[in-house]
């Protein structure tokens, strides 16, 4: 009983430190003082600022933008890698490419950033929307992999015997058996590709050029150029919003958690 | 040998790089609508011998007919044969009547004709009401049936059955080898089976193929392969064996355990060394004076249907003996048993030897009762 009270007051301790910060910086985005100390009335003042703000508007939109496209556009590179992967025969050659993905997995953002800004330069790609969004999707594609390839290796080959044995071609395999088996890793790698994408800022950092931005990028100028509490109440949507994608995958991998277990009883 | 076989095998040989190979120089035939057991330890090639026919591998040499026709290239999407295999291989995300359309939908059939004929199928197996659940609320004898419906609504000319049933209870398999047997005959279509259980094979079987180690034992109807087995392993693999070493005096007489005993057996040369088979229900036991043999009992286990006793004669053999009747721990018994009880077996004869001299004392007999 003692044990399992000090484990909870830990937890606690620990939640509360994660996340004081953010409801700190919460709590301000509606003082109307306009500081980040000494709260004044509650006002949403910051709030209509934000929505008169058109630029910050368009950022947010292609922000947004951004991140769908680069996550639907990587999440079918991904998938396509993973089940060439996982398709290899060779053992060897299969460590190799998974090493190569997992390198770029954890190669921090930053030399990422830099290699691409040089690469951008060299071929002459003008930094931009597509600069921004070809850099996503290169980095966005290892994480969808790493997400699928799991769920191709617990699958049975079994069930592809059977589906040959049933008549099915090559094609009908892939469309019939293994891309309905694996949906819930393709949906998994979409939504951390998502993620990646949306909160991205270094690699961004290098390769948006004059006149387009993305959000981490602007919050971090604007930071640099002083404290206005805009920042705060944009923060605050961004959290919201995140702890809605984070309610969606749930449910998403609950549905799908049916067939994930299933599949690892086997 | 009117109607053709419907598979054929020549000396099929399977190998995987440069192992031993996995069968090796394998020829049978399969005829039309009979019930087929592959029976042998694990890792014989059973499951070998079913991918190959099914197209899921090919060999490495070769040649496998299906009616008359070379097949060895013919890749397994294309072939007239399903399988029901050993881990069902259902597929999770569908559930039961779309795992059984599956087939028919890849055919592109109609979606009323496909309605009619997974219905059909699975009435033939039992499970009607359960279309629409998922495979994980199906028990595992349940399963296994989709697994036959899934297989058979495709009507395949051969069905391939990998230990379908070795995940279940004893009960729920007793009821499923009838059910099997019964679809079989209903369909009369040609089923090949695959088992490690023997019981299992002789029960079911027209006709039973004893594998081991990648080579074809003997081949026979599950009558012949208890009663006249082929060698050693054969013998003990179907069913328990008394097996002694022996020596042929002349036809029809034989010497083991140092006497002379009357026999059926022929077709030896004179003072041949060879092994001699007396299955355990087949040995009556007797007072010490009536037997044809005395043995001294060393245990005695009940089995339900009867006792089995473990008992030794005075050159140290060990005969089982399964009898009704029991009989104390350390007591002298006698053994009594017919001529026709004695199985005499060659050492290192071939399947087609031993049919040979089966036949030629076949003709000898029909010429006596001339
Ligand atoms: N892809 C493979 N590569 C190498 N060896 C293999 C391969 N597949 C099977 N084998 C070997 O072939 C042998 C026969 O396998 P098979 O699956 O036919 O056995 P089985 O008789 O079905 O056994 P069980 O009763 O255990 O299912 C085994 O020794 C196995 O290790
Ligand atoms: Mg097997």
């Amino acid at each position: 009983m003692k044990k399992k009270s000090l484990s909870t007051i830990y937890l606690t301790i620990v939640f509360l430190i994660l996340y004081a910060p953010i409801f700190y910086l919460m709590y301000y985005s509606f003082n109307s003082g306009g500081k980040m100390y000494e709260f004044e009335s509650f006002s949403l003042e910051w709030y209509k600022d934000l929505f008169q703000n058109t630029r910050l508007l368009i950022i947010v939109l292609n922000t947004i933008i951004i991140a769908l496209l680069s996550s639907a556009i990587s999440t079918i590179l991904g998938t396509i890698g993973a089940v060439g992967i996982w398709h290899l025969k060779k053992r060897q050659t299969k460590n190799v490419l998974l090493s190569l993905n997992n390198i770029l997995i954890v190669s921090p953002d930053v030399i990422i950033g830099a290699s691409f800004l040089i690469m951008f330069t060299i071929v002459g790609i003008k930094l931009g929307f597509s600069s921004v969004l070809l850099s996503h999707i290169a980095f966005s594609v290892p994480i969808v992999v790493i997400m699928v390839l799991p769920k191709l290796q617990e699958m049975s080959s079994t069930l592809i015997d059977a589906a040959k044995d049933l008549g099915a071609s090559n094609f009908n395999v892939l469309t019939k058996v293994i891309l309905p088996y694996i949906t819930p890793g393709i949906f998994a790698g979409f939504f951390m590709a998502l993620t990646y994408s949306l909160d991205d800022f270094a690699v961004t950092f290098f390769v948006t050029g004059n006149g387009f931005s993305t959000l981490s990028v602007e919050i971090y100028s604007m930071a640099r150029q002083g404290v206005s509490l805009t920042i705060n109440a944009l923060s605050t949507i961004l959290f919201l919003f995140t702890i809605l994608l984070v309610i969606g995958y749930y449910f998403i991998s609950k549905r799908n958690g049916r067939i994930i277990g299933l599949g690892a009883r086997k | 040998m009117t109607e053709q076989p419907i598979i054929r095998f020549e000396n099929v040989t399977k190998q995987y790089d440069d192992d031993p190979p996995i069968l090796d120089n394998v020829s049978f035939e399969m005829e039309k609508g009979k019930f087929y057991t592959l029976l042998g330890p694990s890792g014989c090639g059973k499951t070998t011998i079913l991918r190959l026919i099914s197209g899921l591998i090919e060999a490495t040499s070769g040649k496998i007919y299906f009616k008359d026709k070379l097949i060895n290239h013919v890749p397994a999407n294309k072939r007239q044969v399903n399988t029901v295999f050993q881990d069902y291989a259902l597929f999770p995300h569908l559930n039961v009547y779309e795992n059984v359309a599956f087939g028919l939908r890849i055919r592109k059939m109609k979606n009323d004709e496909i309605d009619k004929k997974v219905r059909e199928a699975l009435r033939f197996v039992n499970l009607v009401g359960f279309e629409n659940r998922e495979i994980k609320e199906m028990s595992g004898g349940q399963r296994q049936r989709v697994a036959i419906a899934r297989a058979i609504v495709n009507e395949p000319e051969v069905l391939l059955l990998d230990e379908p049933l070795s995940a279940l209870d004893l009960k729920l398999r007793t009821e499923m080898q009838y059910e099997l047997r019964e679809l079989q005959q209903r369909l009369g279509i040609t089923f090949v089976f695959v088992t490690h259980d023997q019981e299992e094979a002789l029960a079911m079987s027209d006709e039973i193929f004893v594998i081991n180690e990648g080579k074809i034992q003997q081949k026979g109807t599950p009558r012949d392969i208890y009663d006249e087995p082929i060698n050693r392993f054969v013998a003990n693999f179907i069913g328990e064996s008394n097996i002694i070493k022996g020596k042929m005096i002349r036809d029809f007489l034989v010497e083991f355990d140092g006497k002379q005993f009357e026999c059926v057996d022929q077709g030896f040369s004179p003072n041949e060394p060879v092994e001699v088979v007396i299955r355990p229900e087949d040995l009556e036991i007797t007072t010490p004076d009536r037997g044809k043999l005395n043995v001294k009992v060393d245990t005695v286990l009940f089995r339900g249907v009867h006792y089995e006793l473990c008992s030794y004669d005075e050159n140290g053999n060990e005969w089982i003996i399964h009898s009704t009747k029991k009989a104390e721990i350390g007591a002298e018994i006698g053994l009594y048993f017919e001529p026709e009880a004695i199985h005499v077996m060659r050492f290192g004869e071939t399947e087609e030897e031993f049919d040979a001299r089966l036949e030629s004392y076949d003709s000898y007999g029909d010429k006596d009762a001339d």
